[in-house]
């Protein structure tokens, strides 16, 4: 019964992070809630017993995309059409 | 555009950096044994270099030797595609050297065991080789992304 | 007008992921287990390796892997190559 609660919030938790960075105007904070939906995510493929798939989102997901998104935010603009710039 | 960081950044990026690469090669060298392999710990290792991009700046991603690693990302693929190959004898990708008492040729029974590092056959080998290419290949990729900017407005002037 | 088309294609994507929640397979219980049965019984120790996975991917399906290794190649030379160039200039 534990196991379905934890996978619903992980479920909400992936929905939420995933709106939070289509809607937020910040493209920093959007490419932190990537990463914070990447981590969910992750801990999702690890309840479905997949530690192999874990790893690999882990590392690609959360490490790497995050760091070539805020390089390309560094060489462009961190504010979505241009606000407040 | 893109400078330097705090020291505090720097010192943090330069102590995480040994904790990162004993991650990755423990994920690459234990692909056999545990979740992992060559891709996920080669991508581990290549985040340290973003992570040190971020910090020290463009400065320090002219100071990346692109031949180098552009030579171990090919002797990582052409190993691995030997390794292939030398199974050939049986198939395509045929394990050669499971379970026989050489190299990696550990032989285990079936069922639960505490795992032992000398078993696997080519995987472990294959382990390696997938490593070094991921990371070599991301190593390129992030640099060249970081720099390229800068380096075409340069040549502008 | 469009946007009530919007609000109907995201209530039918909707109801047809609850539909595809709630009709999921149990885990670990697939339907054909021929293949799976064969790697879990004899895949330890034909490659000596105690991960099945790492077995699968770089022993029984390696094929894969040597595509997915040289895709990754090919977008390290091409990023070399676009790139790379415009710093000798």
């Amino acid at each position: 019964m534990i196991f379905e609660f934890l996978q619903a919030a992980l479920l909400l938790g992936i929905v939420a992070a995933g709106f939070l960075a289509v809607k937020s105007e910040d493209l920093l904070k959007a490419v932190i809630f990537l990463a914070a939906m990447s981590l969910l995510l992750t801990s999702q493929f690890y309840l479905f017993q997949a530690p192999d798939v874990a790893i690999a989102e882990a590392a690609v997901g959360v490490g790497l995309s995050t760091a070539i998104f805020v390089i390309t935010i560094k060489k462009t603009e961190r504010w979505e059409n241009g606000k407040k710039n | 555009m893109s400078k330097e960081m705090s020291p505090i950044v720097k010192n943090v990026a330069c102590v995480l950096a040994i904790p990162i690469i004993i991650f990755g090669l423990y994920i690459i060298l234990h692909g056999h044994l545990t979740p992992g392999g060559g891709f996920p710990g080669g991508a581990i290792m290549a985040s340290l270099v973003a992570l040190f991009l971020i910090a020290f700046g463009t400065g320090w991603a002219k100071k990346i030797n692109k031949g180098i690693l552009s030579w171990g990302e090919s002797i990582g693929l052409a190993l691995f595609g030997l390794l292939a190959f030398l199974g050939l004898g049986t198939s395509f990708f045929n394990n050669f050297l499971a379970n026989s008492n050489s190299l990696f040729g550990m032989s285990i029974p079936f069922g639960p065991n505490q795992g032992f590092l000398w078993t696997g056959g080519t995987i472990p080998l294959m382990n390696i080789a997938v490593g070094l290419e991921v990371f070599a290949a991301l190593s390129i990729i992030i640099p060249i992304m970081f720099s390229s900017d800068e380096s075409s407005k340069e040549g502008k002037k | 007008m469009e946007k009530r088309i919007k609000v109907s294609v995201l209530l039918l994507l909707c109801a047809f992921l609850l539909m595809a929640g709630m009709f999921l397979h149990e885990e670990g219980n697939p339907d054909e287990t021929e293949m799976d049965d064969y790697f879990i019984e004899n895949g330890q120790v034909e490659t000596g390796s105690n991960n099945i996975v790492a077995a699968i991917v770089f022993d029984y399906r390696g094929l894969d892997t040597l595509g997915e290794a040289s895709v990754l190649f090919a977008a390290a030379i091409g990023v070399l190559i676009v790139l790379g160039a415009t710093k000798n200039e």
